[in-house]
């Protein structure tokens, strides 16, 4: 009996609800691939927390590698997990399009500065 | 000011609740920083390359033993509306996000949040493809 049972388990987003099948073979699932939410088991000192981490921002680890920065709802940890290939593509660029649809200074000011530098790339000022 | 010291030395929350004045030189790129004009009192990042350095573990306390350097890996938006850049410590993994100040290089702020997009691990055709595929 034990030999035809079908090993695979069923991962269910506790932020979202979203269900998927995940096989034996296959590594547990660090995030959630619709709302890349996650579950923040433990924090860097070994303490349990088990708040809801949400993802924040994307860091551009290299060309082909991306990864989700995600902070913790309840403690406010900041931690990281790669980006997979069935994540929600939509939702990753919704995250990094968020800083840029509120600038913290006025667009145009980006314009002045590229003129003063003469597109040489150099910041100056020193 | 004798007994400020004292307790700038010993008090491990002292920088958690007083402002910190010391200037510093940027150890990545050698910019000499001074705690005017960042519109905070906690100046902990250079602003002209916006590395930090790992020295807290909790905002303030300097209880770090790893000092490395922190390079800035993205921004993010806080529930206020402001930036954040979010540092990774290259010698030991730790990330922490820390708020802008008024005179960090927004040259290199905007070239940090527009990352993603120039790159190529989401390519023009699978936008379209994903843009296609939702107006049915």
């Amino acid at each position: 009996m034990k030999g035809k049972e079908k090993r695979k388990e069923i991962y269910r987003c506790l932020n979202c609800g979203w269900t998927c099948v995940i096989l034996e073979e296959e590594a547990a699932l660090e995030h959630c691939p619709n709302c890349l939410c996650g579950i923040h088991d433990e924090d860097r000192e070994g303490n349990e927390c088990g708040g809801i981490t949400e993802p924040v921002g994307i860091w551009v680890r290299s060309e082909r590698e991306w990864e989700i920065i995600q902070r913790c709802r309840f403690c406010g940890e900041m931690r990281a997990t790669p980006v997979t290939e069935q994540d929600n593509r939509i939702k990753i660029l919704s995250i990094a399009s968020k800083p840029i649809s509120s600038p913290p200074f006025p667009i145009e000011r980006i314009g002045e500065m590229t003129k003063i530098m003469g597109g040489s790339g150099e910041t100056g000022g020193k | 000011m004798n007994r400020e010291n004292k307790k700038r030395k010993y008090d491990k929350k002292y920088y958690r609740t007083h402002p910190c004045t010391d200037s510093f030189t940027c150890k990545v790129c050698g910019w000499t920083v001074v705690s005017a004009g960042a519109g905070t009192d906690h100046r902990n990042h250079c602003p002209n390359c916006l590395y930090s350095i790992h020295l807290d573990n909790k905002p303030g306390d300097r209880e770090s033993e790893c000092h490395g350097r922190m390079e800035p890996i993205g921004v993010w938006v806080r529930k206020n509306g402001e930036w954040a850049i979010i540092h990774r410590c290259v010698r030991c993994g730790k990330i922490s996000s820390n708020r802008v100040a008024a005179d960090d290089n927004p040259m290199k702020l905007t070239a940090l949040a527009m990352r993603p997009f120039g790159s190529t691990m989401i390519s023009r055709e699978e936008i379209r493809g994903m843009t296609a595929s939702m107006e049915g």
